[in-house]
């Protein structure tokens, strides 16, 4: 299902929560939430991907939400904001959201590179594939 | 001609894999009780298993995309997390359950305590996860698992009245000493235990990582129509030998080592040998299939890579998760805790999360922009609808039929 | 602001009267260029009695089955009305839980048909 400008999309049910999908076909994330902003007649548009834990967190509601959200604050560098994938990386949305920047690139999931780089990396063999 | 042995490879692994602990556990105490008197529910579960698999196979194909992720996106976030913390607890708990079997099963073979093996099984599980090709993995597991045949042809050996069998399957009542709600409760759990949850997620996760396409759904259909049939076959034989040798003498299991007691009796040390050899074979095929699913749940409602087919430091939170899971399930059966309880429990328990993967991949499997013109047809809806009802029957009847006959005492 | 702003905020109409819990954000890709897609532009909210279920699909898709599902769907979501963006009060559209309220009486809005199949 490509959509093509023009075309008629309903947010939640074809964006949000959608995994979303690097050129190499990584994956990168899911659709937390997305970032509105108004045009100049006062309609939203979309303007970013948000995720993480602080775009989750809202989604959730109630305690847990917020508790979730909490914990994004606490992992978070100072000031850095809520992670956001510009909506102009978007290529297609189907099945799955494609961007058109490489996941290292994209500067989003700082908690994968910390797991890599202090968890996994000191496993032998995890430089190979199971080949 | 290379095809055509690909193909059979496929069916051969569906069916030496279908049997996990669960269905050696529960068929083998249910045979041992009932006789065959609950076989419709193994039927049942293995009609339903092969619309379920087939199902999330054929989204698999066509969507690219595999279980969790969609179910995520269709219950939204909070029931989505919720699906996930009950799936991820009750796949772990199977874990255990695994990985207490495969202990068990070298046990029987070594006369060597269980407990003794069971750190031993827990990181050769691990290694394999993390070094092991995965089509490699599938087939040895599944090739090796194809030894339980040993108990279809002990129940061969043991002559027994077919009429008579076939007479207790078709005509199903309630022995006498059983209560009506014991007997449904082991119905659940034959139900459950046919029915596992991961085995979808492993199958559609295995789907996507080996880029199924649409062409790939004729040999998907292939190996669940006719391997996971044969493999309830296996499951059958393992509950008719018991009926067969156990029933009579009043021989209730309550460990491994009785379920390979018929084969023993019929057919001698050396198909014993192979029954235990078929133990250890599908136990440790569970224990791979269960550790990934761990991992697969997880990434795939977070949306993190996942899977074998990249290189472990990118998809790090997903081998952390599947080196977690392993740790509690080891720990989870050091405990002492009988594994043959974690099955029970593990089983009765698949049973009651069943819908909450059942449903999402019902609808999706039927959404034409996900699937085109690959969308259920009329049968596989009307199949469908049942099972869904089936299923949240189930579901909801397990708990208290559980707490009301002490877990079938 | 968030589309999860929007999303299950309540809804009143003109007279105070509740049309439901907004389920979901209609679209159309016609906003500022960017990249390589226009930009998803909000037309119209999906309003619905109750926000279980909503994502199956049903209240949109014709005919989608089972059977079993889709009128067990339709029957929670009986009341799917589709409100155009033109219509809502939009000084409130902030992050804040106060109801959305409308311009105008729900009986002016159009019938919801719903059944629009985004291609």
């Amino acid at each position: 299902m490509t959509v093509a400008a023009g075309r008629v999309i309903d947010l939640h049910l074809h964006l949000l929560d959608r995994q979303v999908v690097d050129p190499d076909g990584r994956m990168v994330c899911k659709v937390d939430d997305l970032e509105l902003e108004l045009d100049e007649r006062g309609r939203p548009y979309v303007t970013a991907i948000l995720l993480g834990p602080r775009a989750l967190g809202p989604r959730l509601g109630g305690r847990l939400g917020r508790w979730v959200a909490a914990i994004g604050e606490r992992l978070a560098e100072r000031d850095r904001p809520v992670s956001r994938i510009d909506f102009s990386l978007v290529t297609d949305i189907g099945s799955a959201i494609a961007v058109s920047r490489p996941r290292g690139r994209l500067d989003v999931i700082p908690l994968e590179d910390w797991v890599e780089e202090h968890v996994i990396a000191r496993i032998p063999g995890s430089r190979h594939e199971s080949e | 001609m290379k095809q055509l042995l690909s193909v059979a490879l496929g069916v051969l692994t569906a069916i030496g894999g279908f049997v996990d602990i669960g269905d050696l556990v529960t068929s083998g105490l249910v045979g041992s009780r009932f006789g065959l008197s609950l076989a419709w529910a193994t039927l049942v579960g293995v009609v339903g298993i092969c619309l379920f698999a087939e199902m999330s196979g054929r989204v698999a194909a066509v969507s690219g995309r595999a279980t969790f992720d969609l179910v995520r996106e269709r219950l939204g976030p909070r029931a989505g997390l919720a699906n996930l913390a009950a799936s991820f607890l009750i796949t772990v708990l199977t874990f255990a359950a695994e990985v207490g079997g495969i202990a068990l099963a070298l046990e029987l073979a070594s006369s060597v305590n269980y407990l003794l093996w069971v750190p031993a099984a827990g990181l050769a599980v691990w290694l394999v996860i993390w070094r092991v090709r995965f089509s490699v993995l599938e087939n040895v597991f599944g090739l090796l698992g194809l030894a339980l045949v040993v108990f279809a042809v002990a129940l061969w050996k043991l002559s027994p009245s077919w009429s008579d069998l076939a007479h207790q399957v078709l005509a199903p009542h309630n022995p006498s000493g059983e209560g009506l709600p014991t007997y449904f409760y082991y119905a659940i759990a034959l139900f459950g235990a046919a029915m596992t949850p991961y085995e979808v997620f492993f199958f559609s996760s295995g789907g996507v990582e080996e880029h199924w396409t649409k062409r790939d759904i004729r040999t998907s259909r292939l190996n669940v129509f006719v391997g996971f049939p044969l493999g309830g076959l296996l499951s059958l034989s393992i509950a008719a030998t018991a009926a067969l040798v156990l029933l009579p003498r009043n021989i209730e299991v309550d460990a491994l080592a009785q379920v390979g007691l018929p084969v023993a009796v019929a057919a001698g040390k050396l198909a014993l040998a192979a029954a235990i050899l078929g133990f250890v074979a599908a136990t440790f095929g569970a224990a791979l299939e269960t550790g990934l699913s761990s991992g697969y749940a997880v990434a795939q409602y977070f949306g993190w890579q996942w899977g074998k087919l990249v290189r472990p430091r990118e998809a790090a939170r997903f081998h952390l998760v599947v080196l977690a899971s392993t740790i509690a399930a080891v720990a989870t059966i050091l405990t002492t805790i009988d594994p043959i309880k974690v099955t029970e429990y593990s089983v009765v328990f698949s049973a009651v999360a069943l819908p909450l993967t059942y449903l999402p991949i019902l609808v999706i499997s039927n959404d034409r922009d996900y699937m085109g013109d690959k969308v259920n047809g009329r049968v596989s809806n009307l199949l469908g609808s049942v099972f869904l009802v089936l299923v949240v029957v189930a579901a909801v009847a397990a708990i208290p039929l559980m707490l009301a006959t002490k877990a079938g005492q | 602001m968030r589309a999860s702003d929007l999303l299950g905020r309540e809804v009143l109409d003109r007279d105070g009267i509740r049309l439901g819990v907004v389920t979901d954000l209609r679209c159309v890709l016609d906003g500022p260029l960017r990249g390589g897609l226009c930009a998803p532009r909000v037309e119209a909210l999906l309003v619905s009695r109750h926000r279980t279920g909503s994502l199956l699909g049903y209240d949109r898709n014709e005919q989608q089955g089972p059977w079993l599902l889709r009128v067990l769907v339709r029957l929670l979501h009986r009341r799917l009305t589709v409100v155009p963006w033109t219509v809502v009060e939009t000084s409130q559209a902030g992050p804040l839980a106060r109801p959305l309220a409308l311009r105008v009486a729900a009986a002016d809005l159009p019938a919801a048909e719903g059944r629009h199949t985004p291609g």
